[in-house]
């Protein structure tokens, strides 16, 4: 009976549950994402040093920008970064979805190996690949010696550096990942086995039959992963390239750590902060409108 | 009725997630958040900046908390922890919530939350180099009143130049915990092996890089050198001492700076020597070398000749090296003249922290007779205070290293960078190009005419920071 007791006197309707149990999310959304943004964007007009209250200095932190070239720099390389990494993220996550998603013990494995380098702490998987990418005694150049070849300091030469770090941001696309392979399996095999019957091969069936209905997927994947790119890479990039060298990684979301907190240059971190908002805010409009249009595109067939 | 006291078990549910969320979110931070301490109401007048402090006298009217925040690597919070707990012990009813945060990232992030707070640490250890940065911000408190007044410590007691980097506008702010130097640390052993003389006070420039090049070998004949001779990170802090000596400048002004002078002849020439020792030499790791095995790890391993850096790293040298060789230390080499940089930390007290009273007769007992010998026990400091420097607390142990008077015996040598508010990013930009010119991917020209124009900026920027104050 007293099990029961709470229950019976409580009969929301649908909505109201709905509300309800969106409410923990959405006051965790407003609280933590909303308020902080709202604020951010506000002292993004200040100077701020955060001993002293701020001042309103109009757009003076958003001209700063034009004569500043640790964030020019900073821009430059994380704009480079998400061309270069996004579209192999991407690529890598539909790839290796199509390659796993079949039954057996062995595919579960590969596909939890695939997922694993997404959910280590980002210290632990930062020191393994400092073990790793190690010039004297790291796997790689051991492997390369093992046929002759000289290997190089990775993370000491420009080029190698920055390629180390879309190597490593590109193992963790464990999200990417399941979500392909989520939508992989929504594809009806009825669908395919009717297109087998009626003589499409392996890659026509992918090309007429997987790609069109991945689509939406694939947008809602490379435009969420633009986002999480220029925000990404912190921990990581700090701990095994320390910036560098000569500032080749050093990224936006580092330049605004430093600003803020080395600097104490915390309204000019705002106003960068904002940037990286307004960026993020413009490519989730492109995602809404290409999505709408592809839609439409697919009803009129 | 009742559905309205279940609305309200749901909303505090929430609300405990929200709480658990918002723990969850917070930085990775591997120290205690302690909270600050509660207003305990001093005794004095709380409003006024400059009381006249009877506590050393009275320790019976001190009481409450007060939070001191460290920047300190694994192997050296010891001694502060016993610093904390001399120091209850000193005054029944007295906590002292000490807070090491041995990341440089994460402490500067914690700092500055914490000041922008407004409840910042009462009392905390900074470097020098970092303290013009705080000093602009109007954030510490003067001790000039409180040092006139102590009878615990004089300002006659203390190495006049080390008092002098936390001085800023005039104004005394922190007191200085030590005056540690740029030193050689060397293993005495590979040197005896080699059969190179032992460095020595006075020794020059030719004998420093003639003993780096015949500590320098490949000792299992694979081609690869496997132990170097030297180990000196390519950074403002560690050339400077190199440009003084050849007679150069690192900057026009040290009390009011407005541009690098590295492009002197002099200057050049050290630069050029500096980076020879890789380039020309050879006798420092190569950068593939330096990312295989850091300097440090190398000289604790037995498999560098010298080592470069300050008294800080004698509490860890003594810990991981144990008695796998003997080592000491030396001076730093000379050239036209002698000369070592300047590293020191000071107690400040924050103007915005609760207790000032409790914080002075804390920050006068860490860096009294009592708090700085037992310090210097650990190792950790050259001690500040003069007649404790002089004294067999520093001078003599049973560790390593012997030759702690050399310390003493530079401190007339012992030159600074200034004090300027932008000073860490100038460091910033010239530590990039002293890498470049070093690791061989520039011209020492070029790096001086790149670290001239990019600190430009940083210069104006301290001197409108000055002016507006």
């Amino acid at each position: 009976m007293r099990r029961s007791f709470p229950l019976r006197l409580f009969h929301p309707s649908y909505r109201t549950q709905l509300v309800l149990l969106l409410l923990p999310f959405l006051l965790g959304v407003f609280v933590l994402i909303l308020l902080p943004m709202a604020a951010t964007f506000l002292l993004g007009f200040t100077d701020y040093d955060l001993f002293t209250a701020p001042r309103w200095n109009n757009f003076a932190n958003f001209g700063h920008w034009l004569v500043d070239q640790l964030f020019q720099r900073a821009l430059y390389n994380s704009a480079w970064f998400i061309l270069i990494a996004v579209p192999l993220r991407v690529t890598g996550a539909l790839v290796l979805a199509l390659l796993l998603n079949r039954s057996g013990r062995a595919f579960g494995f590969a596909r939890a190996s695939v997922y694993v380098p997404t959910i280590i702490p980002e210290v632990a998987y930062a020191l393994v690949w400092l073990l790793i990418l190690n010039p004297g005694f790291g796997v790689v150049n051991l492997a390369l010696q093992a046929f002759g070849i000289q290997g190089v300091p990775w993370l000491t030469i420009p080029f190698t550096a920055r390629a180390s770090v879309v190597v490593m941001w590109l193992f963790q696309l464990g999200e990417g990942f399941i979500l392909m392979l989520a939508a992989l399996q929504m594809i009806s095999h009825e669908m395919l086995e009717n297109a087998a019957v009626d003589g499409a091969n392996r890659w026509q069936r992918f090309r007429h039959i997987v790609l069109p209905l991945l689509v939406p997927t694939l947008l809602l994947l490379s435009f969420r992963d633009i986002a999480l790119t220029f925000q990404g890479v912190f921990v990581t990039g700090l701990l095994t390239t320390e910036n560098g060298p000569y500032y080749t990684t050093y990224f936006l979301p580092h330049y605004i750590f430093d600003e803020a907190f080395g600097l104490f240059r915390y309204g000019y971190a705002s106003a960068t902060t904002a940037l990286v908002y307004v960026v993020t805010l413009a490519i989730v409009a492109g995602q809404v409108l290409a999505m709408r249009r592809w839609f439409r595109l697919e009803e009129l067939d | 009725m009742k559905a309205a006291v279940r609305v309200l078990f749901v909303s505090v549910g929430i609300l405990l997630a929200l709480a658990v969320v918002a723990c969850g979110g917070a930085p990775p931070t591997a120290v205690p958040t302690n909270p600050p301490p509660p207003p305990t109401n001093p005794p004095a007048p709380t409003a006024a900046p400059t009381p006249a402090p009877v506590s050393t006298s009275a320790p019976a009217g001190l009481s409450g908390e007060i939070s001191f925040y460290i920047n300190e690597g694994a192997d050296e919070v010891e001694g502060f922890e016993q610093l904390a707990e001399a120091f209850e012990e000193q005054h029944p009813g007295v906590k002292i919530n000490l807070v090491n945060i041995p990341n440089d990232d994460e402490f500067d992030q914690k700092i500055a939350a914490l000041y922008a707070a407004k409840t910042p640490p009462d009392v905390i250890n900074i470097n020098y180099r970092r303290f013009g940065q705080f000093a602009i911000k109007d954030v510490l408190i003067p001790v000039d009143d409180y040092l006139k007044a102590s009878t615990v410590m004089k300002i006659d007691d203390f190495y006049p130049q080390v008092l002098d980097a936390f001085k800023f506008q005039g104004k005394q702010f922190c007191i200085p915990q030590n005056i540690s130097s740029l030193e050689v640390y060397y293993n005495k052993d590979l040197f005896e092996k080699a059969n190179v003389p032992l460095p020595k006070a006075g020794w020059t420039w030719d004998d420093f890089l003639n003993a780096a090049k015949a500590l320098t070998k490949d000792t299992n004949g694979d081609g690869k050198i496997d132990q170097y001779g030297l180990g000196i990170a390519p950074s403002t802090i560690r050339l400077a001492p190199f440009i003084w000596a050849h007679g150069g400048e690192l900057v026009d002004n040290v009390d009011r700076p407005t541009k690098l002078t590295l492009d002197s002849p002099a200057a050049m020439e050290a630069f050029q020597w500096f980076v020879d020792l890789q380039n020309k030499h050879h006798v420092v790791p190569s950068k593939a070398d330096e990312a295989t095995e850091g300097d440090q790890s190398r000289f604790e391993h037995g498999t560098m000749g010298m080592y470069l850096n300050s008294r800080v790293e004698t509490p860890e040298l003594r810990e991981t090296i144990e008695e796998a060789f003997e080592w000491d230390v030396a001076p730093m080499p000379s050239d036209k003249t002698t000369a070592t940089i300047l590293h020191s930390d000071g107690y400040c007290i924050s103007k915005d922290g609760k207790n000032h009273d409790l914080a002075w007769a804390f920050t006068e007992f860490a860096n009294g007779p009592v708090g700085q010998s037992q310090l210097a026990k650990t190792g950790r400091t050259v001690p500040s205070m003069k007649r404790i420097a002089e004294s067999n607390d520093f001078l003599v142990s049973s560790e390593p290293p012997a030759n702690n008077k050399m310390y003493l015996d530079m401190i007339p040598n012992i030159r600074r960078v200034p004090v300027a508010t932008t000073w860490l990013e100038v460091e910033g930009a010239l530590n990039n190009e002293i890498q470049r010119a070093f690791y061989g991917d520039a011209t020492v020209q070029e790096a001086v005419s790149a670290a001239i124009q990019n600190t430009q900026e940083y210069f104006k920027q301290n001197l409108t920071d000055l002016g507006s104050q």
